[in-house]
């Protein structure tokens, strides 16, 4: 499978960039999608994309926590204001879709994202 | 849910659905214990003794339009996910209690919220019934009662979109005030 970074997956999947000034150049191999912070902060690995439907705060801190590649979050909604403020700061790539996890997940696996552990 | 003020919303709907003229919520964090205790009171017509027992079943419900009613089953789970528990209490005739405990600064303890909106639309949306809410931290509280409300705003209907404004701002500042953990503190093991 080619290589992918952030970029050119936002591209490829129309994502919508909320964090603005911070590096999307990294690659990316894998995934993880829960909406449980336990469940992410004990099955997510290092450099994972994470899929989820939370905007509070806390998502940065799980991401800064296990070293994520970034923050995608499904059905449109929109990261709450100090999340953002604080993704900025952490360096955390946060990314927005319409689309649903099902939708989105299925789409990231046929680029190549898989959920291997 | 993804808010507490969801449920919160939620559970009082339960609470007009059993005519209440009055309904009190109550949120306690207890710094020091690591907890948080959500408590919402009313004096509507109440449950028998087999009602409350079934009312966290997921595939109980008391209206007859659908058959899944899942408002206590989802604050059940909420809590318990948390390391918390669900209590619920109630007396024909009297009303009914339920008190939901939560860890407060577990990882999955659902964020507040906004309690400022929820307030001003359950007050604006029932001017005849009597709320009250209080939220403690420690040894501080905010409070705001309709009853106290209505004697400072006189011939003012509580359902004047001025009042909805002032409802959720107050209540915005006043949990600002009091340091209220909107959510769990993860954030800080980063500082």
């Amino acid at each position: 499978m080619e290589k992918m970074n952030l970029k050119e997956l936002a591209e490829r999947m129309g994502l919508e960039l909320k964090t603005q000034n911070i590096p999307i150049e990294g690659e990316v191999k894998t995934g993880y999608a829960s909406d449980l912070l336990s469940d992410v902060l004990a099955n997510s690995i290092e450099g994972d994309l994470w899929v989820t439907r939370q905007t509070h705060l806390n998502i940065v801190a799980i991401a800064v926590m296990r070293d994520l590649a970034g923050i995608l979050l499904v059905n449109g909604a929109q990261p709450d204001p100090d999340t953002l403020e604080k993704a900025v700061e952490k360096m955390v790539p946060i990314f927005r879709t319409p689309l649903p996890t099902f939708e989105v997940v299925g789409r990231l696996y046929q680029l190549g994202i898989s959920g291997e552990r | 849910m993804l808010e507490l003020s969801l449920h919160i919303l939620d559970i009082v709907q339960n609470s007009l659905a059993a005519q209440a003229s009055q309904v009190e919520i109550r949120i306690r964090e207890d710094l020091g214990k690591d907890l948080l205790t959500l408590e919402v009171e009313d004096n509507g017509r109440g449950m028998s003794p087999e009602l409350t027992r079934r009312v966290t079943d997921p595939f109980y419900t008391s209206r007859t339009t659908r058959e899944v009613g899942l408002g206590l089953s989802l604050l059940k789970l909420a809590a318990e996910r948390c390391g918390g528990r669900l209590e619920v209490r109630s007396q024909e005739g009297k009303g009914t209690k339920i008190s939901a405990t939560f860890g407060l600064d577990h990882f999955d303890r659902a964020p507040l919220g906004d309690m400022g909106e929820t307030l001003a639309v359950l007050i604006c949306g029932n001017p005849g019934v009597n709320f009250l809410y209080e939220h403690g931290v420690d040894g501080q509280t905010y409070r705001l009662a309709t009853r106290e409300m209505r004697e400072i705003l006189g011939p003012v209907s509580l359902d004047e979109p001025s009042v909805h404004d002032f409802i959720r701002q107050d209540v915005q500042q006043g949990l600002k005030k009091i340091k209220a953990a909107s959510f769990p503190k993860i954030m800080e093991v980063l500082r």
